[in-house]
């Protein structure tokens, strides 16, 4: 292992690039920032949707949780890939007004990174719901009935009482989800996106060093994910409550 | 105060409550008792409207709860409800556990609503536990947090389900203490529990429920010389033979 590792040639990230952006080394990292960029603002999104659909799955009545359970099962069950084709190729073409403009107004690289974060956001969202709905569901019927024996409305005990436990209690599933996103985030380099996979693969492809090329990325994703588990872990310290879910009284 | 006229619950096919009617008087404690699946629980909830019913009314101070114009959220920040399990809010202090509602629903500013908050948890005890987690107490502790927290609502009636079930035979009377002192300063209480003795202290009359029908809803000492039903009388031999203490 180690023989081969350094019977590699590393001087091949200080060579200039193909495309004349600078060194390999900085082609990289210009991948690894498009890869940040799309599961940051993917996940913001996520998030939102994610808390809202896990939200009308545990409301009252069965319209609201009804929509929010199409929602998850549609997009939880189609390929990642096929949304993303779906997103990229066949919406501009079939929603009118919108798809032209899209084709017309943003360049390809805004087009390829609007479509991975619309892709990776909603697909992302279907998962980040069912953790916020088994997060709220846990808290049983219990806390909803005191806040409500309160005076307080339904908004009020959801934006009071039950999420600010509930997300307490779904921060570790909520982090895997988002390590899932940045590693799902991959797929965007089928559509042209420069992201950190598809600059490996471009790399290997110019200089066939891809024994070099996918140890280094390799590497870079498993930065990413580390320190995203290190700023989860940080999160989860202070939000603790003393005597609850195992912190200290 | 409260005023149920012949209500009725269905869970699908499972009639849960039969017809059920009764009144509290302001001022006046009623304790509801009965079998495990009777309905008590069920019948105490439908009160404040956290179980919907299909039939019959309940009048609260003339406002009627199942019906459509209702504010049921006004109407719920006026009765106080204590849980079984406590059902503090686990992320705010004591403290802010008393203060959410008042200046949530009441509009009380901040410096009131602790200034309430504080005289409360000093007439529960627990004054020296304000800035604590509810996770820090003991049960009978968050009981009596509990009860302090619908206090300081200013209610005009109180509803306990079941109150002391879910205590350690130890705490169950610092919990009762509070309840008793509660009834004697005339509040006007409705109780779903298993606690002869309070009923026998305080109560001004009881009510037995059985599968779902009130069957009986007497003066609390005609209830404990002689219940009208077999029913009632074998289950106060069952759970007086038990040793509840008085």
């Amino acid at each position: 292992m180690v023989s081969f590792v350094a019977g590699l040639d590393w001087n091949i990230f200080f060579q200039p690039a193909f495309d004349g952006s600078g060194t390999y080394l900085r082609f990289l990292l210009i991948g690894l920032a498009w890869t940040i960029l799309l599961s940051v603002t993917a996940w913001i999104l996520a998030f939102v949707i994610g808390s809202i659909v896990g939200v009308l799955r545990t409301f009252p009545g069965r319209l609201l949780p009804g929509l929010g359970a199409v929602y998850v099962e549609l997009f939880r069950n189609v390929p990642l890939l096929v949304q993303l084709f779906l997103w990229y190729f066949v919406l501009p073409e079939i929603i009118p007004g919108l798809g032209t403009w899209f084709k017309q107004a943003l360049n390809p690289l805004l087009q390829q990174f609007v479509s991975g974060v619309l892709c990776l956001g909603f697909f992302t969202a279907a998962r980040v719901a069912e953790q916020v709905r088994s997060g709220i569901n846990s808290l049983g019927r219990g806390q909803r009935g005191a806040g409500l024996a309160l005076g307080l409305n339904l908004p009020q005990v959801y934006q009071l009482i039950l999420l600010p436990v509930a997300y307490r209690i779904i921060i570790p599933p909520l982090t895997s989800e988002f390590l899932n996103i940045i590693k799902n985030s991959a797929v965007a380099s089928t559509i042209g996106l420069a992201e950190l996979s598809r600059q490996a693969q471009q790399l290997g492809e110019f200089t066939a060093h891809w024994y070099e090329s996918f140890i280094a990325v390799t590497l870079l994703y498993g930065i990413i994910n580390v320190t995203v588990m290190i700023v989860s872990q940080f999160v989860e310290r202070v939000t603790r409550l003393p005597g609850y879910l195992g912190g200290r009284k | 105060m409260i005023s149920i006229k012949a209500i009725s619950k269905w869970y699908g096919e499972f009639h849960v409550l039969k017809e059920c009617s009764t009144t509290v008087s302001k001022g006046e404690v009623v304790v509801v008792c009965g079998p495990s699946g009777s309905g008590k629980s069920t019948l105490i909830k439908c009160v404040n409207g956290l179980e919907a019913f299909q039939q019959g009314e309940i009048l609260i101070d003339g406002v009627s709860v199942g019906a459509r114009g209702t504010n049921l959220s006004k109407l719920r920040s006026r009765v106080g409800m204590v849980f079984q399990h406590f059902e503090l809010f686990p992320h705010l202090t004591v403290i802010q556990n008393l203060t959410i509602a008042q200046c949530k629903v009441l509009r009380r500013g901040n410096r009131e609503a602790t200034e309430k908050g504080q005289r409360l948890l000093d007439v529960v005890g627990l004054a020296a536990h304000a800035e604590k987690f509810p996770a820090q107490l003991s049960g009978g502790q968050q009981q009596r947090v509990a009860i302090a927290r619908a206090l300081a609502m200013d209610p005009i009636a109180m509803l306990f389900d079941e109150p002391t079930s879910a205590l350690d035979p130890e705490m169950i009377k610092e919990v009762l203490d509070v309840m008793v002192k509660l009834a004697q300063e005339g509040m006007t209480m409705m109780v779903v529990t298993h606690e002869m003795g309070f009923a026998r202290e305080v109560a001004n009359r009881v009510i037995f429920m059985d599968q779902g029908q009130i069957v009986e809803d007497r003066p609390k000492a005609d209830f404990f010389k002689s219940p009208d039903t077999d029913r009632a009388q074998q289950f106060l031999s069952k759970i007086l033979s038990h040793g509840v203490q008085t």
